[in-house]
């Protein structure tokens, strides 16, 4: 471990002159132990926290028509959201390695009757390509082209260090729920076999697109007769297919119904 | 011609530099550690753009759990959407997490045997002692006494086992029926009850001045106001409608407030 050694260079010493000792001390047992907690340490920390994502949703009482709001035709969009599978498991896309979600959204309210062009249009979640807005992020920027205008204008301030990121916080929630503005009201429509992911991702493409109308319900008739006709009108494409898993309901057990 | 000498050089490699590093590398993740918390189940949770983190104090996390990813079981949607409830108190003493779990439980079982009457549980010193330890659990209220005698090992046993019919906390049905609340309802009632009364006591504790009153933060604060009260920690693949339960739930419970435990991504960053 740790040894003294003489140095008796030459072999020539006067006598009395103290000798010359010089401390090796072995440290590899040290470094051993402590690459053995560092590793301990590094396996067991949590070194980036998880991000949360607010959610608001109304009650589910009833609610009678007169108080329910209406939302303008004009500013209505609904996107009805679906996760292609492989088997029993989400498909992912060989390219780019995510799981397929698709959506099928139509502005204002659905023509059922199909005489307007207002039928289903199939996007995906693309993201941004060369910082270019693409896929439904591009459709919904373009409903809620004001508020994003504003939105920019702010966050250039604030890159210019011009506000602080508390003021354009404040500022851009602020632009986000400006009613003077022509904002949509965006519905999100799960389907019955999207992902949880799926849903996230369109919560997501609400704050990116700093929509801050938008609400989460389960398809209806009407969907389901837009899909039809969707599917009808784009053969080799399905959309209502049944259920891939379904939900794990166990039956109440008995002993609880005392 | 002279002999070429070969100087005899020690082996010996001076370990101190690296035993400095190695130390320092220690210290720093001796100091930013916070040690991950047992689950009985990974999930792998969405990811978002939004740059909120978790509250480290006064959240109540709810687990949804993932299909089978193993390829162990037949069918692995069988081990899917089982709810796991953990507690987390405040930094300081009085409500600490073993605290609010104590309170919770009580409160909980309070409300059970008083919708049960004809079966109520009752739960002794020692295994009240052994909730207030446990950091998550995910069972019924039948099966807690049990859970909870059993010791730490057994439990995390039990409860790492998702086809284990006792595991994960019952959400048969999301309606009122007959006034009867089922238990995922029951500990979302208990949960808003605690809250709400230590927000009662800490707001007429009257060592506080005016203004801490008016900015308190507690689990009451954070499920009504910030809505961070309540975070849901469900599995990317799952699907919708197992995680739409639980919200409907948190719906007829009138705590629409809640948040969405995520990863992060950039903006920039393809979807899809």
């Amino acid at each position: 471990m740790a040894q003294i050694e003489q140095s008796d260079k030459g072999g020539k010493k006067k006598k009395g002159a103290q000798k010359k000792m010089s401390i090796h001390v072995d440290f590899t047992p040290m470094v051993d132990m402590n690459m053995l907690l560092i590793t301990f340490f590094m396996l067991c920390t949590t070194m980036i926290k998880s991000q949360t994502l607010q959610i608001v949703l109304p009650t589910n009482e009833n609610v009678k028509k007169e108080q329910q709001s209406q939302a303008k035709q004009s500013e209505a969009i609904t996107l009805i959201l679906d996760t292609e599978y492989e088997g029993d498991k989400p498909k992912i896309d060989g390219e780019t390695g995510k799981t397929v979600h698709n959506i099928y959204y139509y502005e204002g309210i659905a023509d059922t009757l199909f005489q307007t062009s207002k039928y289903l249009t199939k996007e995906q979640f693309i993201g941004n390509v060369n910082r270019e807005a693409q896929g439904i992020r591009k459709i919904l920027r373009g409903k809620n082209q004001q508020v994003m205008a504003q939105y920019e204008t702010l966050k250039n301030q604030w890159k210019n260090k011009e506000i602080t990121k508390e003021e354009f916080d404040k500022l851009a929630k602020q632009n986000a729920a400006d009613s003077l503005k022509t904002r949509p009201v965006v519905v999100i429509k799960p389907g019955p076999n999207t992902t949880y992911e799926g849903l996230i991702n369109a919560i997501d493409e609400m704050n990116i697109n700093q929509i801050s109308r938008y609400s989460i319900q389960l398809p209806t008739s009407v969907d389901t007769v837009l899909l039809k006709h969707y599917e009808q009108t784009h053969p080799g494409e399905t959309i209502i297919r049944p259920l891939v898993r379904k939900t794990n309901n166990e039956p109440a057990n008995p002993a609880q119904n005392g | 011609m002279g002999k070429v000498k070969i100087k005899r050089k020690s082996t010996l490699i001076d370990m101190t530099a690296m035993s400095d590093v190695t130390v320092l590398l220690l210290t720093f993740f001796m100091l930013t550690s916070t040690f991950l918390q047992k689950e009985p189940t990974i999930v792998y949770t969405p990811s978002s753009v939004s740059e909120e983190k978790v509250p480290m104090n006064n959240v109540v996390t709810v687990l949804v759990s993932s299909a089978d990813k193993s390829g162990k079981l037949e069918d692995p949607s069988t081990v899917e959407g089982k709810l796991f409830i953990s507690f987390t108190g405040d930094a300081d003493s009085t409500l600490s997490s073993e605290n609010i779990r104590g309170m919770m439980l009580d409160e909980a079982v309070a409300l059970y045997n008083e919708q049960h009457k004809n079966a109520p549980i009752a739960l002794t010193a020692a295994q009240k002692a052994a909730f207030r330890q446990t950091n998550m659990f995910g069972t019924s209220f039948q099966h807690l006494p049990d859970l909870l005698t059993m010791s730490v090992t057994e439990r995390d046993k039990e409860q790492g086992d998702l086809t284990n019919p006792n595991v994960g906390i019952p959400i048969n049905d999301n309606k009122n029926r007959d006034g009867r609340l089922n238990d995922f309802q029951i500990w979302l009632k208990a949960i808003y009850n605690v809250a709400q009364r230590i927000n009662n006591e800490q707001r007429e504790d009257p060592s506080l001045t005016e203004e801490q009153r008016a900015n308190l933060s507690n689990l009451y604060t954070a499920l009504m106001r910030k809505g961070q009260g309540i975070a849901i920690k469900a599995d990317k693949d799952t699907p919708f409608t197992t995680v739409q339960l639980v919200f409907d739930n948190l719906q007829t419970m009138k705590l629409n407030k809640f948040s969405l435990m995520t990863a992060l991504k950039s903006e920039d960053e393809p979807t899809q």
